[in-house]
This record gives structure tokens, sequence and C-alpha cells, in this order.
């Protein structure tokens, strides 16, 4: 705890913008307000107010880094748009900042590229620095810190997940299907969302059957350590945190020896393993390569190495592209490829790909119960309209979190439709020996 | 014979030597405005323009991964040229927004164009591709005219759609307007000098921004007898003066902005 005020703290903090990364400083100064983010944001779609228009939340940081950064601010004042900061603004900054999901969509529809989600996220980092990150929030990121998932499992409690996912596979097949954990020199390291071992886990067992089909079962391994790639540091704007939880990763991929990490259905662990460690280099050169478990499938599938019983997927499916996945990292039609070769009557939403729109829970948002009836009402009503549109009774994403925002969309709107993984689909369709899997049913 | 107040002698002394109390500051201002204020206003934009162009290139850019994004760097900067001409994603993001502002910034090229004709003598340029006296004169009136009529209606609508769009309206602040109104005025004098009979007098003019830009002195300087050329050459120095230093600026920070958002 720092002994200067809140106000210091806060005012330091966004002064400290003018020295940059360049995007933040440009931000502050380039926004013309010309008003076309607010008709492509998904929360003022859901509601037409003010407080979620785009340009007005990062304006709240603007106006004061105007006051005590720009020459016009500091000579004009309020003339100019500069505000000073007021702590009593502070409660209400808690809920503003996390009425955003980072989606991102602004960015690509602003004729400046203004990308609001960097000072959402900047907005963020303040409230963490003064201990302010809503409880919902926290408790997820503390969980996370002290026992390496954000499910909050052991690695005892991992290792049963396992074993019982080792089971269903082979009863559905009549064969052992495996899931290595903690083999040193298996060539891929796959790290999922703990979600995709814990809750819905047909995901896992996707891709386990896709290392079995191609005769790779002892060339890959997971890790009872690190087996969640969720990384909520992304969220609460903590850079501290979020490279710490990397790091865990990093260096047990390097422990494990393995040549390629393969990343599981989760969005922003692979846009923040791909896109911010890989891509600038966080811990220096790297001895392994990161890829996406979506793009390793894919790759089989369009060479012809797996088959498939597409009549187990008989309902409409639809997909959903995540945010991270879409407009973070380019993996779009990956996805694609195994849904239509595992799926009888695939169809898209539209606009999808880079132009999709978000869940309604990105940015962490569905991890927030306390703000359930927000995200169904506002941020997620846009979603539910594209979801209906499509007829789909059945709504495939490759995240997790995406995946909870949209589970609890349809339930709270009385929907019948169900709401799963990616490999999940190819787990039900895809043939081993021949034969595609004789499934209970899961809920 | 009848006593004199002491006031007369003050009035007489003042009207001896030839100015007024009031017609002194009024000359007063025409210097500030008509020799000091050029001076001051390119001297304000240059560093002004260094500054901030200096400040955002040396700042850290780490790749911020947007996609749909370019393939290569050449087609990146095809891009960002595409959407400085002709407002690219506001096309197809915009299409209304589009056909005011793109309007609006293309008439504005074009006057800011006309204008070289006002401070120096370019007819030699358009007399060698084969332009007669008279046939620039009337580019000069018509086009000029014209473009002169249509910005101040582009301008119309933005402040009309800014006011009538909630969404709009909502995050627009005062310094949103009074750039609007500053623009306006610029436009309105400048349309008043066009259609007015008076008119004013080119060849002074050109005089008058040849001594300023030669720093041999003020020369003609009966321009700035012209009201309406005082006042829109005066607002057009502010502008110029406030470009570095507001969101007016959006128009040289999109090259940096668009460069790093869809970098790959």
């Amino acid at each position: 705890m720092s002994d200067k005020s809140a106000k210091e703290q806060v005012v330091d903090s966004i002064k400290a913008i003018k020295n940059g990364p360049r995007a933040g400083r440009m931000y502050m100064e380039m926004c013309a307000k010309c008003g076309v983010c607010s008709t492509v944001c998904p929360v003022y779609y859901g509601k037409s107010e003010k407080r979620y228009n785009p340009a007005e939340r990062t304006d709240l940081i603007r106006r004061i880094y105007r006051k005590y950064c720009t020459i016009s601010g500091r000579l004009f004042g309020r003339l100019a748009g500069a505000e000073d900061f007021n702590p009593d603004d502070l409660e209400e900054w808690q809920k503003i900042f996390y009425e955003c999901t980072g989606c991102r969509r602004c960015a690509s529809f602003c004729p400046f590229g203004i990308d609001h989600s960097v000072i959402t996220r900047k907005g963020r980092a303040i409230l963490d620095q003064l201990g302010m990150t809503p409880a919902t929030m926290q408790k997820v990121v503390d969980i996370s810190l002290k026992t390496g998932n954000t499910d909050g499992a052991s690695a005892a409690a991992f290792k049963a997940a396992i074993e019982f996912l080792e089971e269903e596979m082979e009863e559905e097949h009549g064969t052992p299907i495996k899931i290595p954990v903690d083999v040193k020199g298996a060539e891929y390291f796959y790290v999922p969302p703990s979600g995709d071992v814990l809750v819905n886990p047909e995901a896992t067992m996707g891709v386990a059957k896709v290392f079995h089909v191609l005769g790779m079962a002892d060339k890959w391994t997971m890790s009872s350590k690190c087996f969640d790639g969720a990384n909520y540091g992304l969220f609460t704007g903590n850079d501290a945190d979020m490279k710490a939880d990397n790091k865990l990763y990093v260096d047990e991929t390097k422990d494990l020896g393995a040549e390629v990490l393969l990343m599981g259905e989760c969005g922003h662990a692979h846009r923040i393993m791909k896109m911010m460690m890989e891509k600038t280099g966080w811990w220096g050169k790297l001895d392994f390569e990161v890829t996406n478990c979506m793009q390793w499938t894919a790759d089989h599938i369009r060479n012809n190495r797996l088959e498939f019983d597409k009549s187990k997927n008989p309902q409409p499916v639809t997909y959903h592209d995540p945010c991270n996945f879409g407009r973070s990292c380019d993996i779009v039609e990956e996805p694609r490829v195994i849904l239509e070769a595992s799926c009888a009557d695939f169809r898209e939403m539209h606009p999808n790909r880079g132009q999709n729109w978000c869940c309604g829970g990105g940015g962490g948002l569905s991890a927030m119960d306390d703000i359930h009836q927000f995200r169904m009402e506002v941020s997620g009503r846009k979603k539910l309209e594209q979801i209906r549109e499509t007829g789909a009774k059945y709504v495939a994403t490759a995240c997790s979190n995406c995946k909870r925002q949209l589970t609890q969309l349809m339930e709270h709107h009385k929907e019948e439709i169900d709401v799963g993984g990616v490999h999940d689909m190819l787990s039900r369709a895809i043939l081993i020996n021949g034969n595609a899997a004789e499934r209970k049913d899961y809920i | 014979m009848k006593r004199k107040g002491r006031g007369t002698r003050r009035r007489e002394s003042a009207r001896s030597s030839g100015l007024s109390w009031g017609k002194r500051k009024v000359e007063l201002v025409k210097i500030l405005v008509g020799v000091v204020l050029p001076y001051v206003a390119v001297l304000v934009f240059l560093a002004g323009m260094i500054y901030r162009l200096y400040t955002w290139k040396k700042l850290a850019s780490p790749p911020m991964t947007l996609f749909p994004a370019p393939p290569t760097e050449a087609r990146n900067t095809l891009n960002t040229l595409q959407e400085v001409l002709f407002f690219k994603s506001l096309f197809s993001g915009d299409r209304v927004l589009w056909c005011f502002a793109w309007a609006f910034h293309a008439v504005l090229a074009l006057i800011v164009l006309g204008h070289f004709r006002v401070f120096t003598n370019v007819d030699a340029i358009l007399r060698a591709v084969g332009m007669s006296d008279e046939n620039i004169q009337a580019m000069s009136s018509t086009a000029g005219g014209a473009a002169g009529v249509l910005i101040l209606v582009a301008l119309a609508l933005l402040l009309v759609r800014r006011l009538a769009l909630p969404r709009v309206r909502e995050i627009t602040g005062v310094a949103d307007y009074l750039a609007l109104v500053l623009l306006a005025a610029i436009i309105l004098t400048g349309d008043m000098m066009r259609f007015s009979p008076q008119h004013f007098d080119l060849a002074l003019t050109r005089e008058y921004f040849a001594g300023l830009a030669t720093f041999s002195g003020v020369r003609a300087m009966e321009v700035l007898k012209n009201n309406l050329f005082l006042v829109h050459m005066c607002l057009a120095f502010v502008l110029i003066m406030a470009i570095p230093f507001s969101k007016i600026l959006h128009l040289g920070g999109i090259f940096f902005t668009h460069q790093l958002i869809r970098k790959q």
C-alpha cells in the first residue's frame, strides 16, 4: 500500500500514459468523437445510454489526461475538455470499467483504429493498484494464484478427473484411450482452460481421441501442475500477475522438454501465449513453438487423416467466434474445418469471424456473478439475437468464458439450445476403429 | 472669449495628432493580427507539430494484432492511404457519416489548394497548361465559390448530425462544438468575401503575403482595412495554431494509429 492518496495514485497512473506505449497516448489525443464505436459495441447495443458509450467510458480517463498532460488542457481547462479527478468517482469507475467486455469490436470499426479495450484495461489497472478490483474478479485471481487454476482444483482432483475421462472414452469406444499426465520428453504439451477438464470435458476427450487415432498417444502430455491456460492478470489489468502466471507455463513447457505448446480452446490464453508472450518475446528466445489444438486438428482433417460419422451430430450447429480467437489471433477457419467435418448441419451466424459480436461475457465478465443481470440483459443481448436467427440447437465455441456466458444466456432466456466446445463435436463424431462413440447423454 | 474646458485641449491635441484613441486601438489590433499573428501562428504550428510527431514517433509500440489484417507491410501502407484519402472504413461502417465527413474533408483539401492562388502567383503554372486568364478567373469564381458553399453545407450537416444523434451528442463536449464554430466562422467570412461586391484585391493580398514570407517588412497594409479579410485571416491562424494541440490532429495521427493496429 502506498502512502500516496488515492487521487495522487490515480493521477500519476494517468500521467504515465504520456510515456507510452504509443497506443495509450494516441488514444488519449486522437478521438474525434465521431460516434461510430457506439454503433458496433455490444454493450451499447444492449442499452443505448451515455454510460455504456465506449467513447464516454474512455473519456473518463481522457478528461483527466487532458488536464495534466496536454498544453491545451492546462491552459483552457473545461473549454478543452479537461477535468480534474474526483476520488468520489472511484466507486462508479469500479462498475464502469467492468461493463466493457474488451471485445475490441470498436477497434475494428473506428476510422482511426482506436482500441477502447486498451483504455478499459488501463482503468482496471488503476483500480487494481488501489485494491479496488471487484470482489468477484479478485476471487478468481486469488484462487488461480493459490492453486494454479481458476477452478481451484488440486493436482489430485485433476488426476482424478483425467482418470474419469479415460474411463468414459473406454466405455465409448471399447478400447483404452489415454490422457498422459506429467510425461517428460513428450513432444506436445496440451494446455486447455481448466474448464475443459472439469466442467466441459468433451473438448479434452476430443483432443485425446485425435492423438489416439494418429497413433501419437505417447507423443503428448498434460501437466497436473499447469492445467489452466486462463490468465486473469489480463482482465484485472495487472501486468505483473499476468506475466507471473504466464511464466509458470513457459517454465513447465521447458521442464517437460516439450517441442510444441499446444494451447486449448481458450481465446485469451492463446492470445497471451502467442500474440503477446511469443510475439513480443517476454522471456527471450524459446525452444518450443506455440500453436493451438484447433489449428493442429484442422491440419490433420485437411490432410484426410481423420474420419467422422456426421450423423452423430444431426442437430443444427453454429459457431460463435470468441473475440480473442477471431479478432486478436485470426484463428477463424480451423474451428470451421473441424465443425464442418463433424457436423451434419453446420451453419454460420452473421456477421462472423473477425467481425463477430461478443458473447457479452468477455474481459473476464462471465466470471462475475454479481453482474449476471447486466450480462443477460445488456451485454449479451445482441448475441442472443444472433443465435436465435441461426435456428441452431447447439452453439459451438472455443472459449470457456464464452461457454459459461452463453450457457447462462440460453438458460436465462429459456432457449433450448446447448452450448459446448469445438472438439466436443469432434469427440462425438470421430471414428476410432471404424466406429464413432457410443455416447451416454452428457448434460 | 468663451473659456474652453480642459477636455477640449485634450481633444484638440488628439485631433491634431491625426488619430483618436479609439482609432489607435483599432490600428493596434490590425498590427497584432496582420503583422505579429502570422509569424506567431506559423511558429506555434511548426513547433507544435514537431513536438507532437516526435513524441508519438519515439514511444514504444508493441504489435496489437487486430484481424482481419493486411498480410504485408506494403498492403498495410496501401490500406492506410486508402483510409486517409477515401475514409475506407467509414464508407463501410457508417455511410451517412462518410458522406458528410468525406465531402467536408475533400472540399477542404480543394480549398486549401485553391488558396495558394491567394498567397502567390501560381497563374503562370495554370497558363502553362493552356488556361487563359479568363478561364483562370472563371475557375476561381465558380469552382471556388461552389467549394465555399459546399463545405458550409457539409459542415452544417455534420453539426446537425452531432446535435440530432443521441449517441454522438452525449459524447460531445464544449471543445468539439467550439471547433465546429471556429470552422464555420472561417468558412462564412471566406464566403462573404467571395460573394460580397467588395471582394478583395488579389494583387494587393499577394504582395502582403509576399512581404510576410520574405521577412522584408510589411507591405500593402491596405488589405488590413478589409474587416472580413482581417477576421478570416485571424481565425484561420487561430485554427492553424490549434491543430497540433487538439483532436484536429486526428488528420496526422491516423498514420500512426492505423499502422499500429493493423500490423499482423
